[in-house]
């Protein structure tokens, strides 16, 4: 009985990109059909992430330092843009006591 | 033990690297200084940050000024270049940066908002701007988008209290952090495909091996372009802009519409003419690019200028005529490389676009009431003869818009179309021209407002701020000037654009 070599087993890079495109899509579709904030913004993240996966992926096929570095900066990006996210949904719980997307229709004539 | 470093070089800097990076530096030194003197109870920060601020910008200003028609200076590993094209909308940036500093002072006393941060978050999205507009590197550049964008999301919400003011903010956050994630996706595939972020080794490698232009390279150029599209708003994904414009503190719209949309569109064309627009990109993606962009300048005129006849509230009315203006820009981006001008009317229609709109903000924020409200059609009735100075302002401005001569917004509109013509554009003229026509209606509306109906309710009596006038003042004189001797500035205009 032979055990699973994990030092044989090659994953091919178009499978992770194509894992990355789908990632990215399902983060995009959360945005466009979701309701709540909240997973508006979980939504953006993933499609962020999606994004560093990619740039692994092609730093690692190219032999290219770059894309791996980017990969610390879209994080920090990511975090800082949360931060300031939360606090934007936190000032609109305050004044509309909720974090739905149907109560924001304020601006629309 | 011995330190060695492989290239010593990039931890020195030559004398004609720091000059041109000084006017970054002033501003970075400047809103830590804000930062300091924000806590200083002792020296009452609403004042000395705004000092602060003013100071900061004009010294950018002069400094950059100075600096331009300088031969391009790359910096950091060429991760940015300082030429005259960053440095030319930098002197557009910090000078909407001024002119809306001068205009919220007052603004923020009525609405109690006077919070030092304020002026600090403008400070911040400018030196993002400059940054953007300087970067030669998808990752600084969408590290410098990040920090203008970050810092608008906050000043857009900065009405803490107001449901509509949070709500803009909101919208614009998701939306906005969308638009960046697409154009990161697509910077992420063009690394793929090219194997470099930098914008100016990308050219070379699309001109030596035109096989790279798969439909990979295809679909990560037209993720770029949607993000960039998404931050100057054209049509189809201009939806978010008439709400946030609406829901913003009125000065911080201005400052949007002058400095996020010069940003966006100096950065659009970076990026546009290192992917080869005009140049190095093969015939059949060439012409895509200019059929797909062709029906998006044309949609975005149309519904910007139909979608404004039936606006009431004027700052949404604005909102939409700046979408028609993001159409009349994108002529000027599809023309450009078959025309004598180049791409400098664009440079042009953005300075007299900036001015004419900083303008007009600055008016509204002086005329509106408290939380914004007293901004609808009605609201005008009558404002020639209750303040004939601020009606002739918002005339001049208007007419700007509408591109009446002898004003910026003729002028600059005249050179775009000229160059147009001159590139066999002919049915995008007329289609523009056609759009001109229709949007005189709404602007003229509210001049017949403001000269043909009885004034209603009294007369406010309340006294206008000082800097609040001297900017709106700058600005008519500056519309009147650049409509009258365009030469200077469209010299410059072509000396920055020279390099596309």
């Amino acid at each position: 009985m032979n055990s699973l070599n994990l030092s044989t087993l090659i994953v091919e890079p178009w499978i992770v990109l194509s894992f990355g495109a789908i990632i990215f899509t399902i983060g995009l579709f959360g945005v466009i059909i979701r309701k709540n904030i909240l997973i508006i913004m979980m939504c953006v993240e993933l499609m962020l992430n999606a994004v560093n996966l990619t740039f692994v992926v092609f730093s690692n096929q190219l032999t290219d330092m770059a894309g791996q570095m980017s990969v610390f900066f879209i994080m920090t990006v990511a975090a800082a843009e949360g931060a300031i996210g939360l606090a934007l949904v936190i000032a609109m719980f305050r004044t509309l006591r909720g974090v739905e997307t149907d109560q924001i229709q304020l601006l629309r004539e | 033990m011995e330190l060695k470093l492989i290239r010593p070089e990039l931890l020195t800097m030559t004398a004609q690297e720091l000059r041109a990076l000084y006017p970054i530096l002033i501003l970075v030194i400047g809103s830590l200084l804000a930062i300091v003197l924000s806590v200083i109870k002792l020296l009452s920060p609403k004042f000395s940050v705004f000092f602060t601020t003013v100071l900061v910008s004009v010294a950018a200003g002069l400094v950059a000024l100075d600096f331009f028609g300088a031969p391009p200076v790359p910096l950091f590993n060429h991760m940015m270049v300082v030429d005259p094209f960053s440095t030319f909308f930098t002197v557009l940036f910090v000078g909407a940066l001024l002119v809306s500093c001068l205009v919220s002072f007052r603004y923020l006393d009525r609405e109690k908002i006077q919070h030092p941060e304020y002026y600090i978050l403008m400070l911040f999205s400018v030196i993002g701007m400059i940054l953007m507009a300087s970067s030669l590197d998808l990752i600084v550049l969408f590290i410098a988008l990040e920090l203008m964008s970050l810092s608008v999301y906050v000043l857009v919400g900065f009405r803490r209290a107001d449901r509509r003011s949070n709500e803009a903010a909101i919208k614009y956050f998701i939306l906005g952090s969308v638009a960046s994630a697409i154009l990161l996706y697509g910077a992420a595939i063009l690394y793929g495909c090219t194997g470099t972020m930098n914008l100016a080794e990308i050219l070379p490698i699309l001109s030596r091996s035109p096989e790279v232009q798969g439909p990979l390279f295809v679909v990560g150029m037209w993720l770029v372009v949607v993000g960039f599209l998404f931050k100057v708003a054209s049509v189809p994904f201009h939806m978010w802009m008439p709400d946030i414009y609406e829901g913003a503190p009125t000065p911080v719209t201005g400052f949007m519409t002058s400095g996020i949309k010069a940003a966006a569109f100096a950065t659009f064309l970076r990026v546009l003419f290192s992917l080869g627009y005009g140049k190095a990109m093969t015939e059949a993606i060439q012409v895509n690019v200019h059929d797909l962009l062709w029906v998006i300048a044309v949609a975005t005129m149309v519904v910007g200028n139909l979608i404004a006849l039936t606006q009431t509230n004027l700052k949404r009315m604005l909102a939409y005529s700046s979408i028609a203006h993001t159409g009349y820009l994108m002529i000027g981006l599809l023309s450009g490389h078959k025309s004598e001008f180049g791409y400098a009317p664009i440079a042009m229609y953005l300075v007299g676009y900036s001015i004419m709109n900083l303008g007009a903000f600055a008016l509204l924020s002086m005329v509106g009431g408290r939380e914004d409200h007293g901004l609808n059609l009605q609201d005008f009735s009558g404002l020639g003869k209750r303040e004939p100075w601020l009606a002739f302002a918002m005339s001049v401005f208007l007419f700007s818009m509408a591109g009446v001569p002898p004003t910026a917004g003729f002028v600059s509109k005249y050179f775009l179309l000229y160059g147009a013509v001159q590139a066999g554009e002919v049915p995008l003229v007329v289609i523009a021209v056609l759009c001109s026509a229709v949007s005189v209606y709404y602007y003229l509306r509210v001049l017949v407002y403001m000269y043909m109906k009885d004034p209603v309710g009294a007369p406010s009596g309340s006294r206008h701020s000082l800097w609040a006038g001297a900017a709106l003042t700058a600005m008519v004189v500056l519309t009147l000037q650049v409509g009258i001797m365009p030469a200077r500035l469209f010299e410059m205009a072509r000396v920055a654009l020279a390099s596309f």
